[in-house]
């Protein structure tokens, strides 16, 4: 009989039923949506602020500051070696503990040749590199990703893949020699010689404009240093700094054990740099805090915002769906009376009532979800051009907030009517 | 007359007989209009308020000196920032580089305004403190690894014209013979750790350097971090290359270019969550109303029946509806003032402007999506037969 009496209710009133199920689809969608673009805003701007370039650079530990200052010149091949590092260790940067959180990193060699008779800094690097990593994970990787800022003025960007003799060439640089692009130049080095076609010239308003950049084998065949890196680029996504990362930062061994793990499994700069220099030999990571440190800034200051607004939308949606429900249940209170008035028990309408108001809800509810999960994709391809991830957490917390905001709406009301006599009802106040 | 007086006094009765339902009609109205105000004035701020975040990542604009100029002196320097309005100046620093050699070794010193300085690099990570005095210093760590000194400690710098010109027998030149050079001392106040060339540098004012070198002043380079768009700084660097020419004012296209990518997703982001947002709240604003509305029909059928025309019925509603609408987005505007400014307090510490034009704005729609609303059910109700209303369903 029960069944029935919900069954009856659900099809005979079908259009007020419908626009219950509506709003509800409409406030959980909303819920659905904010909440997937919320917990997946973070790792999205955190992917753009990758514009900005690396967050870590990792420099052999003889430091080579001292280099630079005694111009000691490798007398025996042991000191060279030491003030390098080694190109064959490159690939375990991907297999630290967060690995998956290093979206690119790129090797420099550097070193100083002669074009025409001028001593000039000729840098060498991948361009658009592709990595197949022993873990299976494929990579594209290359200073076009981390130095996006610089804007190519005659040429274009050097296609390593295409093009083994290439070279890019600093727009002052370029200026002073009088190279253009497509022109050829002769460059000769501590080991040897050769010739570079030039595709492109930079501008970057920076120290780069007055040198020459290309492919990683080039500068180390010029500079007789195969094998060998000046330095490593990475880019990570991280965690923004808190109190323990800034103690660890000082001297991990400091840490209590447990304060230890924490700061270990956590993707802050700090320890992602600590676990590069425990798989490269002789190196320092060091974060680079203009990057490193703004990029926390930005990326708290975005998320709290987001956090903000879900808030808000949750509070509307969570008042919209309740108004209605309200106000649904109010307008059957002629239906109400005439049930208590023919014998039929509070308790037993309230659960009548509750029943049909719960099975519509959760239809609206999970069509809802759908439709929501449906915006935050639109929203994800719109802005950032990647798909949202589907967090599974959000599913219990809109099904909570529906049934919540349903029972928080439908209750009150119920009461109101049971409250009031049968025949008060019927004739309608 | 008697008509419109008729008409107010139905509309008025009607809301304040059914006080309870009117007031989560209300409610619902009050809350949309919040979420629209709300969102639409946190959408406006962005922009501005992020753009402030990003003068962490430092300078956007550089002065150098043009080729055929004699360099920058403080009354040029002084000249080129009076044509950047005061208020997007976030921070300005001159810097001088000098080497120096201590113990023998030698070191880049530079000279600055260390309250600029820490204003254009807010990413400085300074161990100790910010040097305040005349003679304190800030020391790169790589610096302060090299020659192993620690906070607190007495360095002697010594300058000499003639060391310079001959860097590769420093050791060489007797110091006491020598007359040109200067040595003064130094106390380390903090060590500075940024990640990147400043480590190998050592930090004093300005007046220190210039007493370092014998009282000669100059600037090399001018660091301006700027709360402007690619446009605006565009802008000023055509204004400033014309109006004084021994300055050459070049973007630092690392900053400028990226935070323009980055700022333009994040305001797209929030455009396309606030229009989603409001999109939803209106369809939910609509739907309670039209509960609300179709509960009525019975008083529809009543009126018609005792000889109410179409329009009449549809008029009196309308007016109800837009009347709530006026009272909610007035209330909405004001809540809507109150949350951005909570959210703005919260997250960026700053306050929000109040934007008048959004409260008619907020009104007016609130009265839109009422009306349109409340015409559906009424209209359908004043469809049917009277007498078939009248008996229900």
């Amino acid at each position: 009989m029960f069944l029935r009496m919900v069954r009856g209710a659900l099809f005979r009133q079908k259009g007020k039923m419908l626009m219950i199920a509506f709003t509800i689809l409409l406030g959980s969608s909303l819920a659905t949506a904010m909440l997937n673009v919320m917990f997946d805003v973070g790792d999205k701007v955190n992917k753009e602020l990758k514009a900005y370039g690396a967050n870590i650079t990792v420099v052999p530990k003889e430091n080579s500051v001292i280099d630079d200052i005694y111009q000691v010149e490798g007398d025996d091949e042991d000191n060279i070696k030491s003030a390098y590092l080694k190109e064959e260790e490159l690939g375990k940067i991907k297999t630290i503990f967060w690995a998956f959180n290093i979206v690119d990193f790129t090797p420099f060699i550097d070193s100083t040749v002669s074009v025409d008779g001028e001593d000039v800094t000729i840098v060498g690097s991948w361009f658009n590199h592709h990595l197949s990593l022993p873990t299976g994970e494929e990579l594209d990787t290359g200073i076009t990703s981390l130095r996006a800022w610089w804007e190519i003025t005659d040429g274009k960007w050097l296609d390593e893949q295409k093009q083994e003799d290439g070279a890019m060439v600093g727009t002052l640089l370029a200026e002073k020699l009088n190279i253009k692009a497509g022109d050829k130049i002769t460059v000769s080095g501590k080991a040897g010689k050769k010739e570079l076609t030039v595709t492109g010239i930079f501008d970057c308003g920076a120290d780069e404009d007055e040198q020459i950049y290309t492919s990683l084998d080039n500068a180390q065949y010029l500079s007789g240093t195969d094998g060998l890196l000046s330095s490593i680029e990475v880019s990570a996504l991280t965690t923004p700094d808190n109190e323990l990362a800034r103690r660890a930062a000082k001297d991990p061994g400091q840490l209590s054990i447990a304060d230890y793990e924490t700061w270990y499994c956590t993707a802050y700069v700090s320890s992602i740099c600590y676990q590069i220099q425990e798989v490269i030999t002789g190196s320092v990571a060091s974060p680079v805090r203009q990057v490193a440190d703004s990029e926390g800034a930005i990326m708290e200051k975005t998320e709290l915002l987001m956090i903000l607004i879900t808030v808000l939308s949750l509070v509307g949606s969570a008042l919209g769906i309740s108004n209605l429900v309200t106000a649904s249940v109010m307008e059957r209170s002629n239906e109400l009376g005439l049930l208590k008035a023919i014998g039929a028990k509070d308790g037993a309408i309230s659960i009548l009532v509750l029943t049909e108001i719960m099975i519509t809800a959760i239809v609206g509810g999970v069509a809802g979800y759908f439709v929501g999960y449906g915006f935050a994709q639109v929203i994800g391809n719109t802005v950032f051009g990647s798909a949202t991830e589907m967090k599974l957490m959000v599913i219990p917390i809109v099904s909570v907030l529906i049934v919540c905001v349903t029972l928080i709406g439908s209750i009150p009301a119920i009461k109101t009517l049971l409250r009031m006599k049968p025949a008060e009802v019927l004739h309608g106040r | 007359m008697e008509r419109r007086k008729m008409f107010i006094r139905m509309i008025t009765a009607s809301l304040l007989r059914r006080r309870s339902r009117m007031f989560v009609a209300l409610l619902a109205i009050a809350v949309g209009a919040t979420i629209l105000s709300g969102l639409t004035m946190i959408y406006y701020d962005v922009p501005r308020q992020m753009g402030e975040q990003f003068r962490n990542y430092g300078a956007n604009m550089i002065f150098v000196a043009s080729a055929e100029s004699e360099g920058l002196n403080t009354e040029n320097v002084e000249e080129a920032l009076s044509c950047i309005s005061d208020s997007q100046k976030r921070g300005v620093a001159p810097y001088r580089y000098e080497t120096v050699t201590v113990n023998e070794q030698p070191v880049i010193v530079a000279g600055t305004d260390i309250e600029g300085a820490k204003k254009t690099s807010p990413y400085w990570l300074v161990t100790g403190e910010w040097p305040s005095e005349k003679g304190e210093i800030l020391i790169g760590k790589k610096t302060a690894e090299l020659l192993s000194v620690e906070i607190d400690d007495t360095i002697q710098m010594t300058y000499s014209a003639q060391a310079l010109e001959n860097p590769d027998q420093p050791a060489e030149t007797d110091r006491s013979e020598n007359e040109d050079a200067i040595n003064m001392e130094f106390t380390v106040k903090g060590i500075l750790d940024t990640g990147g060339n400043e480590e190998s540098y050592i930090f004093m004012s300005l007046e220190d350097a210039n007493e370092l070198t014998n009282g000669e002043s100059k600037i090399d380079v001018v660091e301006l971090s700027l709360s402007a768009t690619q446009d605006e700084l565009n802008e000023y660097v055509d204004l400033i290359s014309k109006k004084v020419p021994d300055i050459t004012p070049r973007l630092v296209k690392r900053v400028t270019q990226s935070e323009t990518t980055v700022l333009t997703k994040l305001q797209s982001l929030v455009f396309l969550v606030t229009i989603v947002v409001l999109l939803l709240m209106m369809i939910c604003v609509a739907t309670t109303m039209m509960a609300v509305v179709t509960e009525r029909r019975k008083e529809v059928g009543l009126r018609k029946a005792l000889g109410a025309s179409n329009k009449s019925i549809i008029l009196e509603f309308i007016g109800e509806g837009v009347l709530l609408g006026a009272v909610g987005g007035l209330l909405g505007s004001i809540l809507g003032f109150i949350f951005a400014q909570a959210i703005s307090m919260n997250v960026f510490n700053s306050t929000i402007t109040f934007r008048v034009l959004l409260v008619p704005v907020t009104i007016i729609a609130s009265m839109a999506v009422v009306a349109a609303a409340c015409i559906i059910p009424v209209r359908s109700a004043t469809d049917v037969d009277p007498a078939i209303v009248l008996k229900g369903e």
